[in-house]
Order: structure tokens, then sequence, then C-alpha cells
């Protein structure tokens, strides 16, 4: 006679204002605020990864001279700190990016969001890929494609194809799974990126 | 900052600081903890419409949980700087390669935190909501090993060179 409920449905003296008897503009604020949230937490993990891969500090802060620079700066007295810029430049493109959503029609949204994600993958991988075919493929002097503006054009292709091909209830269905998706990604991306200059040293 | 220097030590404020985020930390660690184990073992429906409901007001705890984790976020912060200078660079002349590198995850592990509290807070302000149900789980459980890997790198961290070390 036991049967497990959610914890979601359990019954809470909390819930019911949120729920009943709302009136129809405090749903639709709402629901704007969801797409808000939920885009800004896939849009922020994949900006924040590829700044610091890039390593693009909106500032540089100088810990001994308590100096702050605009954009990246070499080490000058005492070593830069890049991850305050990194911070401070994700936040409000991230925000841009879930403001924007906000404005546009969802199946747009859910598709953009596949194509966005598609995209942080196929990048890099494109680009490594490209490294590799130079060094170990390449019978002439392949210099030329060791360059990300390069592999974007592959990159941007096949994730046009994915988002074309993605059926439009399955980007729908997987929409919130990239908010776990995004960080856990950047996570791995970030994490292998330690492994040389400090766990493997 | 000279201000706060000419009334007492720079190390004792630093200290003094460090030990304010540790017990931040603690309340964090202990409001986010119970809400993922919460959220994980699920409210039992015993014979008839009865539910045995849980000692913990999952839901009210968000609040609380945001407000702390943007607290320890800035604290932080500020102390981070006192980290590159005093502490990592005797850090990586001692060879201790690998608490340098899990507080070099840290930074990104925080972010990424920092990043899940609007949806989070979302989520949380319609615990009954089924739609989101399971994201909610386990943006919760996200949310509580973050604080959990930041709290034990940092902590470690303070025994190199920190309060009582």
């Amino acid at each position: 006679m036991t049967q497990t409920l959610d914890v979601g449905e359990r019954f809470s003296p909390l819930d019911s204002s949120h729920t009943i008897g709302s009136p129809a503009s405090t749903t639709r604020t709402s629901a704007k605020f969801g797409t808000f949230s939920i885009t800004f937490g896939i849009a922020f993990p994949l900006l924040y990864t590829v700044y610091e891969r890039l390593n693009w500090p909106l500032i540089t802060f100088h810990p001994v001279l308590g100096v702050v620079d605009f954009w990246r700066q070499p080490a000058g007295v005492g070593p830069p700190m890049f991850w305050y810029g990194w911070i401070t430049l994700a936040i409000p493109t991230a925000l841009v990016v879930a403001l924007a959503a906000t404005l546009i029609a969802e199946q747009w949204l859910r598709r953009g969001t596949v194509f966005c994600c598609a995209l942080a993958v196929l990048w890099p991988s494109a680009l490594a890929g490209l490294r590799i075919f130079i060094v170990d493929w390449a019978t002439f002097d392949a210099d030329f494609l060791n360059s990300e503006w390069v592999a974007a054009i592959p990159a941007f292709v096949a994730a046009a194809v994915i988002t074309y091909y993605v059926p439009a209830r399955l980007a729908e269905r997987v929409w919130t799974s990239w908010l776990l998706i995004a960080p856990i990604g950047g996570l791995i991306v970030l994490g292998y990126s330690l492994l040389q200059p400090w766990f493997l040293r | 900052m000279n201000i706060i220097f000419s009334v007492i030590r720079e190390d004792t404020f630093w200290k003094i600081l460090l030990f304010i985020h540790f017990l931040f930390a603690v309340g964090l660690l202990a409001a986010v903890t119970l809400q993922a184990a919460t959220v994980l073992m699920p409210a039992r429906q015993m014979a008839g419409t009865y539910i045995d409901r849980g000692p913990v007001p999952t839901a009210s705890y968000a609040p609380l949980v945001v407000t702390l984790y943007l607290l320890q976020l800035l604290m932080g912060s500020l102390i981070y700087i006192k980290y590159r200078t005093y502490v990592r660079i005797p850090m990586e002349e001692l060879r201790y390669f690998w608490t340098v590198g899990s507080f070099e995850f840290k930074e990104h592990v925080a972010a990424m935190g920092l990043g899940l509290l609007p949806a989070y807070w979302y989520f949380w302000q319609q615990p009954s909501s089924t739609e989101y149900a399971n994201v909610r789980r386990w943006v919760t459980v996200f949310l509580a090993v973050t604080v959990w890997y930041a709290f034990v790198v940092g902590h470690v961290v303070n025994n190199f060179r920190g309060v009582g070390s």
C-alpha cells in the first residue's frame, strides 16, 4: 500500500499561493521569467567556458598593485587574475541571450538552443580535427587550415544540419536538460584543460 | 582597505574574513544538503490519502541557499585576492600541484553554480509543479555537489595556509 510520490507533489503551505488563482498576467510573467532563467542557466556555462578557453576576460585584476585593467593584460608586478574577467563578461552576455530568449517564439528558442549547444561541441572538435589532419595526414602545407575561423565553417554547417533534423518534440523535451548538460560539459572541458598544467605535472 | 588595516592587523582581518566565509559555508552546506537529500528521497504515500511528509520544508530553503551562495561567492572573490599572492605562490613553490589544480577547478565549479541560480530559484517558486520536478531535483543536487566540492577544497587550502594552520 505504500507508493512513492515525487517531492514536487507534496502538500506544502507554500504551494497554493503560486498555483491557484493566479491572474493571467502573473502566469505570463512567471513563464517569461522561466524562459529567462533557464536560458541564462544554459548560456552562462557555455559562454564562461568559451571565454575561459579563449582567455577573454572583460577585466584583468593585478592583486599586488590592486589595479583593474580593461580586457586581457599581461603580468605586470605580480600575477594577473582573469577569473573576475571571465565572470564579468559571461554574466552580461548571458543576460543579453536570456533577454533575447524571452522575445522569440518558443519553438525557435528550442531550436536555437540545440544549434548553440551543437555548435559549442562541434567548433572546438572541428578545430582539433583540423590540427590532427595538419600534423598526421596532410601531404601539403596545410597550415592555413589551423584557424578557428576555418573550423567554424564545418561546425556551423554541421550544427545547422543537426538542428534541422532534430524533431521539434525532442528539442522541446530536452530543453531543460541542457541546464545540466551545459555546466557538466563545461566542467569536463575546463577540468581536462587543468590536467596537464596541474594534475599530470 | 587602509582604513580597516589601521584598526586591525592585516592578517587578523583576512583570518576573520576567512572564518566568516567558513561559517557561511557550513550554513549553505547544511541547507543545500538537506534540500538535495529530501528531493532524492521522495515522500511516501501511506494507506489512503495520508502522505508521509518529510521533516524538511524544501521550498523554503531556496531563498536561503541563493542568498548564502551569492554571499559566499562575493566573500570568496574577495579572499581569492589574498589566496593568489599569499597562498598559491608558496603552494606552487612547494609543488602542491594537485591542491592548486583542485582550487583552479573550484573557481569553475563555483561559476557554474552561479549560472544555475536563477533557474534554481524559478523551479523552487513552484515546488508543486510536476512540469519541472525532474530538472528541479537534479539542479538542486548539482548545486549541492558544487557546494560540497568548494567546501572540501577550500578546507584543504585553508589547512595549507589559513585559519589555524
